[in-house]
């Protein structure tokens, strides 16, 4: 008992202070509050007019990115799962009838850079949420037959996702635009290393230890609450989580000298899709390069875009055009799917994007048209914000790139300072011949 | 940029049926007032009326579905409706009006089911009114041209014989029940269409469907947010007003009893596959008009409610034995709202039907998962559930149910699905109806509603022959685990392997999965 209080005592708030919502012209305007405890855990709270709803994610700054080691892809992935095979006071089923009888909607996902562990629920909860989520944080404890039991899981994860051929050709594209990086192998796994896991029970303790710690955690709170009792129930419950300092050794990717290309097979009927990626910088609040590639994106590939126009409306070559890349860490791809109509016409989608890139390396897109980009991509950002989840979602993106609440409204005055020089200039710097990747998915046989 | 590109592809891929505060309410509950005969219209719309809420949502939901489609003509409804919302206006076309859109950050979308067809807009109010009259022109004056026309029928076509076929085993499991299941009924052909259903249909077919369907007898308007006073009935005198839509036929299709299933009739989907698709279901007499609905919602939610632990057949077959990523249970249709784990709204139907879903299986337990399930089907139909099961499950919903409408499109939408059941508003049922539940009226709902011999199954596998075999011989099929489990799981798998199931060898069919949607009906 006197070493939990002195714990407590040495877990005090370092850090209180006010982030994104005092200017009327950001983006963002919602009250955030931000604290820190001397371990390293910070919380941002936000204010949000949901009666008797609040959203409680806990933000863990360690994805498949973090996976290192030859033969062990996709264990920050497995790793989610086995958070919810309970502790010592919370077995797995008492955990989930707690969950059960609050009535929450709770789960968790991962990504190549970070892992979200989120609950929806009544506000009346927040003391039991604060309860739980802490104790399995900081208590976490399985058998190795759960884990070796939850494997099976995982493959099927695995194989309900690898009924779609994206799902390969994604896997296809990464695999062959990075030699090195962690970002080479999807989130999910290798299936290899997937129906290997059962054999690692320690490395997935090892996982634990080296990452699931205050100082690489992230709690953000948004809708109906009070601030001071989270505040004091933060510090009660997580007070005595210690922090570790584990620096993955995370290969640098060098520069791609020549294009790649590849191609992969569907066994089943399907459409043939071709798939383009582009390295391009990891994600930055200060650079215009990321919020200029954003626009870029919007420019090529919505529906309002001469491109969309062309290949989906008038010439109906594609039923499916996107691209675009999602901020990382390190340095992502960016990417270009299409879904093209007629066999025979696959090398004339991809002459036709490559094309239209090779257009905006030369004209400087209108302002006009520009303007109204931006007016697109500031009204989504706002209207998306309709609920708890929502916003807890969107500000865990960004707390976990940079763990400032202020990048999002940073972000948004980039967007509106992108110039259409801005436009070519990223087009030229990172749209070229060898540093591009390309993948085509056909039906097997034809 | 948040990860939208990757959504757009996902939902692209596996969505078929959608394409592409202080609140006042109007007829939150007296939703079936002043309906007026057959009538699907009312005079007044359905409002959710926020002050100071920047967004509006527009639901304009019409009372035509896949069960109007004509013979032959599989897929007309979907088409009619991608024609509407994805096709120009008399005088604006589509490759402008989605430039428009695009400025706005404003949408137009459609879901079509098999009885109801919703347009869906959503719109900040700084561009209400320019976005109002594109939404309302789409409806009452749409352009259908030729290039639209052959967009849009692509579009289902290769949903139906690319998407559905080839990229999404589970998806073509539950559309295989359903075909199954609603053999020689209405529902039974995929709202998207078949094949040949779709490759008959011409620019006049749809057109004539557009004339007799989008009436104003079909028709009922939704709208929610902050939007100016009297806009709602703006709204539905410009649409279902003298200058909008023409009368129509107020005589909604009766709907037959879907046949009797006997013992447990299969359909084996084959075709390449890493692991087997499995969905299990039969009609249901009851729907949320019907008091035992909301004793079955308890029961089910305790059997297999979606994507939560709180299932007792997730935590056996995947909780405590590996077997695959979930398994859920339903008594209504459910679609999954996007990334939620809530369902879409504006989808209700006359009839309903109870369904097992098992996401992918490794093929070696396949038999073995099937027969787990139908095993637990047999166990809650003849165990009921207990008193502290009814009381935590019960509470569970209270709370949950609440979080299914935490936006106000929605809680827009689940308001006019109560107009169409003749119910109050569905939220506030559950809140009102639950706490005068008991665990006998549970069960007794359960006995009444609830079966397990007379089932349709749906498999998506590789192996059809093989997996077929295993059926008929009634095979042990002894599951494989990653590890050694506990006594009492082996002991409760002795039970279910020496489970035998009830197969109607007459009613086993293997089919090709290119075999699959492609007649028309």
């Amino acid at each position: 008992m006197i070493k939990h209080n002195l714990c407590l005592l040495l877990a005090s708030i370092i850090v209180v202070g006010c982030g994104a919502g005092q200017n009327a012209d950001e983006v963002f305007s919602y009250p955030v509050s931000v604290f820190e405890l001397s371990n390293g855990l910070k919380v941002v709270a936000v204010d949000y007019n949901s009666p008797g709803i609040v959203a409680y994610y806990t933000i863990v700054r360690t994805g498949s990115r973090n996976e290192v080691e030859a033969g062990f892809s996709g264990y920050a992935h497995f790793f989610e799962h086995m958070m919810f095979r309970g502790t010592k006071k919370y077995p797995t089923k008492v955990y989930n009838k707690v969950i059960k009888q609050m009535g929450a909607d709770s789960n968790a996902f991962t990504t190549d850079d970070w892992t979200a562990y989120h609950i929806v629920a009544s506000s009346d909860s927040l003391e039991k949420i604060v309860e739980i989520e802490s104790d399995r944080f900081l208590n976490l404890k399985y058998s190795e037959e759960d884990f070796k039991t939850e494997a099976g899981a995982i493959l099927g994860e695995y194989n309900l996702n690898f009924s779609n051929p994206v799902a390969l050709l994604r896997e296809k594209l990464y695999d062959r635009a990075f030699l090195f990086h962690p970002y080479k192998h999807t989130t999910i796994g290798l299936v290899g290393d997937i129906q290997n896991m059962p054999n690692h029970y320690d490395y997935s303790l090892e996982f634990y230890d080296r990452y699931y710690r205050p100082n690489n955690s992230i709690i953000v709170v948004v809708g109906d609450f009070d601030q001071i009792k989270l505040k004091n129930l933060v510090e009660q419950y997580y007070g005595t989580w210690e922090s570790r300092d584990f620096v993955p050794n995370i290969p640098v990717e060098p520069p791609q000298t020549r294009e790649r290309t590849d191609s992969v097979t569907w066994p089943n009927p399907t459409l043939p899709f071709i798939m383009l990626g582009y390295h391009v910088p990891a994600f930055s609040d200060q650079a215009i390069d990321v919020p200029a590639l954003d626009v870029f994106s919007q420019l090529l590939f919505s529906e309002a875009s001469p491109l969309f126009r062309k290949l989906y409306l008038e010439e109906q070559v594609v039923d499916l055009l996107s691209g675009g890349v999602v901020d990382h860490r390190d340095a992502p791809l960016f990417t270009i799917i299409a879904r093209i109509t007629d066999s025979e016409r696959i090398d004339y989608v991809r002459d036709s994007i490559i094309e239209e890139i090779e257009r905006l390396k030369i004209e400087l897109i209108d302002s006009s048209v520009l303007a109204d980009t931006k007016s697109h991509m500031r009204y989504t950002f706002a209207m998306g914000l309709d609920n708890p989840s929502n916003i807890a979602e969107m500000m865990g993106h960004y707390l976990q790139l940079t763990e400032d609440p202020e990048t999002v409204n940073r972000v948004y005055q980039l967007y509106d300072s992108v110039s259409p020089k801005d436009i070519k200039q990223v087009a030229i710097t990172y749209f070229f011949e060898t540093n591009r990747t390309v993948i085509v998915l056909k039906q097997e046989g034809q | 940029m948040l990860e939208q590109i990757q959504l757009r592809a996902f939902i692209f891929l596996v969505c078929l049926v959608a394409f592409s505060c202080s609140s006042s309410e109007r007829l939150e509950n007296n939703s079936s007032a002043d309906k007026g005969s057959d009538s699907y219209f009312i005079l007044e719309p359905i409002e959710l009326f926020i002050p100071g809420d920047p967004l509006i949502n527009f639901h304009i939901a019409f009372r035509t579905g896949a069960i109007d489609d004509p013979v032959q003509k599989d897929g007309l409804n979907a088409l009619t409706a991608l024609m509407v919302a994805r096709g120009g206006t008399k005088t604006i076309s589509y490759e402008e009006i989605t430039g428009m859109l695009y400025s706005w950050s404003a949408s137009i979308t459609v879901q079509s089911d098999k009885e109801m067809t919703t347009l869906i807009g959503h719109v900040h109010r700084d561009h209400l009114e320019p976005f109002y009259g594109i939404l309302r022109d789409l409806i009452i004056s749409p352009g259908f041209n030729e290039s639209d026309f052959k967009r849009n029928k692509d579009f289902l076509t290769n949903a139906v014989v690319s998407t559905l076929r080839g990229n999404n085993d589970e998806e073509l499991g539950k559309q295989a029940l359903n075909t199954l299941m609603y053999q020689g009924h209405p529902y039974g052909v995929p709202e998207i269409g078949t094949e040949m259903g779709l490759g008959a249909i011409t620019l006049d077919d749809v057109r004539a469907f557009y004339g007799r369907q989008y009436t104003r007898d079909n028709l009922l308007v939704g709208i929610a947010g902050g939007y100016p006073s009297g806009f709602g009935d703006r709204v539905a005198s410009d649409i279902g007003g003298p200058n909008g839509l023409p009368d129509g036929n107020s005589d909604f299709p009766t709907l037959e009893t879907p046949r009797t299933l006997k013992d447990i009739e299969l359909l084996i989907v084959e075709k390449q596959s890493i692991a087997t698709a499995i969905s299990i279901g039969f009609p249901l007499d009851i729907t949320r008009s019907e008091d035992d609905f909301f004793a079955l919602l308890v029961a089910n939610s305790y059997f297999g409610e979606h994507r939560t632990f709180n299932g007792l057949l997730m935590n056996k077959m995947r909780g405590e034995r590996g077997l695959n990523y979930g398994d859920y249970s339903y008594i209504e249709n459910f679609i999954q709202d996007g990334g939620s784990r809530f369902p879409v709204a504006n989808i209700p139907r006359r009839q309903q039907f109870f369904s097992i879903w098992i996401r992918p299986v490794p093929h070696h337990n396949a038999h073995f998962a099937l027969k787990q399930a139908l095993y637990e089907l047999r166990m809650l139909v003849e165990d009921g559930i207990t008193e502290q099961d009814f009381e935590i499950t019960r509470e569970f919903l209270l709370n949950y149910s609440n979080l299914y409408v935490q936006t106000s499109n929605r809680r827009l939408g689940y308001m006019m699905d109560s107009h169409f059941y003749e119910s109050n508003y569905y939220i506030n049922e559950i809140q009102a109806r639950l706490p005068l539940l008991t665990v006998d009226v549970v069960n007794a709902a359960i006995n009444r509603h609830l079966q397990y011999k007379n089932l349709a199954v749906a498999v998506v596998t590789t192996n059809a022959s093989e997996f077929r075999d295993k059926l008929l011989t009634n095979d042990l099929s002894t599951p494989r685990y990653n590890t050694q489990v506990s006594d009492q799981i082996l002991s409760e798998d002795e039970k279910i392997i020496s489970y035998e199931l009830a197969i109607n060898p007459d009613s086993l069919q293997i089919v090709p999965v290119e075999e699959l949607f492609r007649e028309a009906r």
